[in-house]
């Protein structure tokens, strides 16, 4: 079922409490109404039974009968107000010796005297006091239709319960309005959200709002400024990344143009091709770093379950994959591998790309016959090249994406440090970038 | 025509300079910032060809220093970022025009040919003399409306001398300006070159000048 605008639920629960709470109060009065009257009633239709009761009834004319049948009815034709009550006397051997000509007369005779009773009279509900005269020889009965006593109380109820009902929707109409001002400001916002541009990360106004909903948003606005910062650093990514590709690309462009130009191409295939291998190799080196980086800083390499690292097997694997290039370069290599090492646990594949970029620049940017070290202990995995320095001023940019020192001969995509600090970062660990000795290291060690 | 080359991509330098010399120009190639800024002041340059994305020493410090020098040589910037903001820092660093990369080839002989037409005081595509005329940037070469196969050093020389109409040239100005750093030029391949274009082009061609040069005098 579609949930109701909370200002509608409001508005229907007080509207039905409202409502509710007149019924009750209504009834109430019925009730505390009801027996005020029947009280007020009985009482006097007592009062008249007595004064009836102390008439002397044992000389009664015969023709009193009719003459007070003719003036009951006159006195009827001259007043509206017709309160239902009548009366009958009645012998002790129950003989009708008078009656009010009107309900009166059809009264039964009951020894049930000295009490309230209600009969039926007539087909109607009516309630007969019995009283004995004062010469204790007849008995007199004073009755009131019960109908009229319901009439009667519903009046009072209506009169008490009519500026109430007034009351009640004066009250709604008010309700009304000051739930819906109070939610102008929910309104607004909702207007505001709505008409923004999604580039719009601004955050938004809270001045005016109440002090319920402002706490939504300021949660919105920190959500929106870490949107707007996430943001900001794709965008960066996305137009680093599409200019670092432009140099490998027009290298390939060039050499392309340059082949087409050349004559004797068969003289020159070989050469351009290769020259063109290289740009190739690049853009797919770049692309795949970049596609990597991207996955470490979105967050999705799942890095839940945790292995135990074995430092000396992934060293062997990264030294097996360079051998050929540290041949080449007749560099020398030296490991010395504890037991124990920052990272003991952690992903394999992350560990071993971070090994990989670590050795793959020592390699490339350490000259030929240059002593490399890879030392891990307790406190420490460290990369040590000899024979390189860099200056303090690159020292600090290093793990910057796209960040490449002067002079650089070898190519490289500028993304591996920035790709080792990440994974050293996974690892809770920090990366520092040193000259030490005769050479250049790179250390990663416990934050 | 001879070009100064910075850039440090190997794979673009060594395009750039194996292309523009195929296409008739003496390409000087520098990879370091510092060197490259050296350079302009060791040879006779007609024009820079200047990479920003320089390591060590940035393309647009190397242009504002020349600039403050005094050097004229007419600069096109190479770079990677192709904004607005970058475009409008570099020209009005003192760069005469730029190019984004990726670029062709054929697009820097252009912007190149042009750059040294104006700085020149020459806008006309072709640079004529007398009944010869020459396209910078085809290399075509005609006499009397009839296409005249020239080597592209002859071509260059034509070019040189075209551009410098009315000026004496000496011997070694000329092997400055045709050749780069990495030509090996023997001692007489400018009277060579000269042999050759009369040959092909007119006994009177150019005059030579006894021990100074040699001049083509326009009136």
């Amino acid at each position: 079922m579609k949930k109701l605008s909370l200002r509608l639920r409001l508005l229907l629960f007080f509207t039905g409490a409202s409502c509710l709470i007149w019924l009750c109060s209504g009834l109430l009065s019925w009730f505390e109404c009801r027996e005020k009257i029947d009280e007020f009633f009985d009482q006097y239709q007592i009062l008249m039974a007595r004064q009836l009761a102390s008439a002397d009834w044992s000389s009664l004319a015969p023709e009193t009968q009719n003459i007070t049948n003719k003036i009951i009815k006159h006195i009827h034709n001259a007043d509206e107000e017709d309160e239902a009550i009548g009366f009958a006397v009645f012998s002790h051997s129950g003989e009708m010796i008078f009656h009010d000509n009107e309900n009166g007369k059809y009264f039964p005779f009951s020894p049930y005297v000295g009490e309230f009773r209600n009969e039926k009279v007539d087909e109607e509900e009516w309630r007969i006091v019995r009283v004995y005269s004062v010469d204790k020889k007849y008995v007199i009965a004073v009755g009131q239709e019960i109908e009229y006593r319901t009439e009667v109380t519903l009046d009072m109820v209506e009169e008490f319960l009519t500026p109430w009902l007034g009351g009640l929707f004066f009250l709604l109409i008010i309700v009304i309005y000051f739930v819906g001002k109070e939610f102008s400001s929910l309104r607004e916002l909702t207007k505001e959200l709505k008409k923004r541009r999604p580039d719009d990360l601004s955050a938004l106004s809270t001045v005016k709002l109440p002090k319920e909903i402002k706490p939504l948003t300021d949660a919105m606005n920190g959500l929106l400024k870490k949107i707007d910062a996430m943001l900001k650093r794709e965008k960066s990514f996305i137009s680093d990344s599409a200019h670092e590709l432009r140099s490998p690309l027009t290298a390939l462009k060039v050499q392309l143009e340059v082949l087409q130009l050349t004559e004797n191409k068969s003289q020159s295939l070989t050469e351009s091709l290769n020259k063109m291998d290289l740009c190739v190799q690049r853009c797919t080196r770049l692309v795949e770093q970049l596609l990597f980086l991207s996955k470490l800083e979105s967050g999705l390499t799942t890095f839940d379950e945790k292995e135990k690292i074995s430092w000396s097997e992934i060293v062997a694997i990264t030294l097996d994959e360079y051998k050929e290039n540290i041949d080449n370069k007749k560099q020398h290599i030296i490991t010395e591998i504890g037991t124990l090492s920052p990272i003991e646990k952690g992903n394999h594949i992350l560990l071993t790309t971070l090994m990989r970029n670590l050795l793959d620049n020592a390699v490339k940017y350490s000259p030929e016959g240059a002593k490399i070290t890879i030392y891990i202990s307790k406190d420490r995995i460290e990369v040590h090249n000899s024979d390189v320095k860099i200056s303090a001023n690159h020292l600090r940019h290093l793990s910057e994406r796209f960040y490449r020192p002067a002079g650089q001969k070898e190519n490289g995509s500028g993304l591996g440090l920035s790709i080792v600090s990440k994974i050293a970062a996974l690892h809770k660990c920090k990366i520092e970038f040193d000259n030490q000795g005769d050479g250049f290291s790179v250390i990663i060690s416990n934050m | 025509m001879r070009v100064l080359l910075v850039e440090d991509d190997r794979l673009i330098g060594d395009g750039l300079k194996a292309g523009l010399e195929k296409l008739g120009f003496a390409v000087d190639w520098f990879t370091d910032g510092l060197e490259g800024e050296e350079a302009l002041y060791q040879a006779p340059y007609e024009v820079v060809i200047l990479d920003l994305g320089l390591p060590g020493q940035d393309g647009l410090d190397i242009l504002k220093k020349w600039r403050t020098k005094g050097r004229k040589e007419p600069v096109l910037i190479l770079t990677a970022r192709g904004d607005v903001d970058q475009r409008i820092i570099g020209l009005n660093s003192g760069a005469d025009d730029y190019l984004g990369k990726p670029f062709s080839l054929k697009e820097v002989q252009a912007r190149l040919n042009a750059l040294v037409r104006r700085s020149n005081g020459s806008s006309l595509p072709l640079l004529t003399y007398k009944n010869i005329s020459f396209n910078p940037q085809t290399r075509q070469v005609t006499l009397n409306g009839k296409e005249v196969i020239l080597s592209p050093k002859e071509n260059n020389l034509l070019e040189l001398l075209l551009l410098n109409k009315n000026k004496i040239l000496s011997k070694e100005a000329i092997e400055n300006k045709i050749y780069s750093w990495d030509d090996e030029v023997q001692s007489n391949a400018v009277e060579v070159h000269i042999h050759h274009l009369r040959k092909k082009l007119g006994r009177d061609f150019v005059r030579t000048i006894n021990k100074i040069g040699y001049i083509l005098e326009d009136k």
